[in-house]
């Protein structure tokens, strides 16, 4: 979107889209002190801010979650903004490869050949936190009973 | 669930609500805070053994204020969708679920949260039942 036109900058963009656009999602003020989160699937923290606002940045780094496990990075195109189907580019990094070498990868891509290296960090953070939501699920442990029903259960087994 | 930030210690300076002067004595004088207006009012004047008033100073930390005892901010989430921005900021905010989901979506939204490592407030509440 920012660079459909060419002589408008991101800045300009940012300008605009800052008090509202449809990925923000605000909360109250008085609830939790007023966070604001993003849902650009282009925002590697899911904060609204400037830097992390894919859809503002010629060039910005996406990472979800892979539907087979594993990840997959979108990263966008600075020569094909206006073409809104060309523009971005996706790898998967399948979830068969181990978490240090998806780090790995993913950082090398976005960071050392010079990209976005601001936002190496962040990339693997959420790399992090998408490899581990992809685990088992431990079931909950069984809960204690107190008083009566521990009473009742412990004269039962007898 | 992941447990929340290291944070500086939670001070309340003051528990209890400030009740209304004299609410405590006539029913229709409700609890809610009023301040006391009257000429020769001893709780406005602030005489000894009479009740405190709410004042700025009574204000929280910065840095703890809206936190739970757990050390997170609630975060309300609708639906799923809304959980995910929580993805990144399990240590900081936990998922309130809104009190007009049914216990059918709760279900999902528990679900999801345990697998992204979000604790979820009001886990609960809707979804188990009394024996």
């Amino acid at each position: 979107m920012a660079a459909t036109l060419p002589n408008i900058s991101s800045d300009l963009i940012w300008e605009v889209v800052r008090s509202n656009n449809s990925y923000l999602h605000k909360t109250g003020a008085r609830s939790n002190g007023g966070i604001q989160l993003s849902r650009d699937p282009l925002n590697l923290t899911n904060k609204h801010s400037r830097k992390y606002a894919g859809f503002v940045n010629d060039k910005a780094v996406g990472i979800v979650a892979n539907e087979k496990g594993g990840v997959v990075v979108i990263s966008k195109k600075a020569a094909a903004a206006a073409q809104p189907a060309k523009s971005v580019a996706k790898t998967t990094i399948g979830g068969g490869k181990s978490t240090r070498k998806t780090y790995k990868a993913v950082a090398s891509q976005v960071a050392k050949t010079g990209y976005r290296a601001d936002l190496r960090a962040a990339a693997v953070e959420r790399v992090s936190a998408i490899r581990r939501s992809q685990l088992p699920v431990k079931a909950d442990p069984e809960p204690k009973l107190r008083g009566k029903k521990a009473k009742a259960a412990a004269a039962g087994e007898s | 669930m992941v447990a929340a930030k290291k944070h500086v210690p939670i001070v309340k300076k003051h528990k209890t609500r400030f009740a209304r002067h004299q609410s405590d004595r006539f029913d229709r004088v409700d609890a809610s805070w009023r301040k006391p207006k009257g000429i020769d009012g001893r709780v406005r004047r602030r005489f000894r053994g009479t009740i405190r008033m709410p004042k700025i100073g009574y204000g929280s930390n910065k840095k703890t204020r809206f936190l739970t005892p757990s050390g997170h901010k609630a975060f309300l989430v609708h639906n799923v969708k809304d959980l995910e921005l929580l993805l990144m900021h399990n240590r900081t905010h936990a998922a309130e679920i809104a009190s007009a989901v049914s216990s059918r979506k709760r279900i999902d939204i528990i679900s999801r949260a345990k697998q992204i490592g979000v604790k979820v407030t009001n886990a609960k509440a809707k979804v188990t039942t009394e024996v």
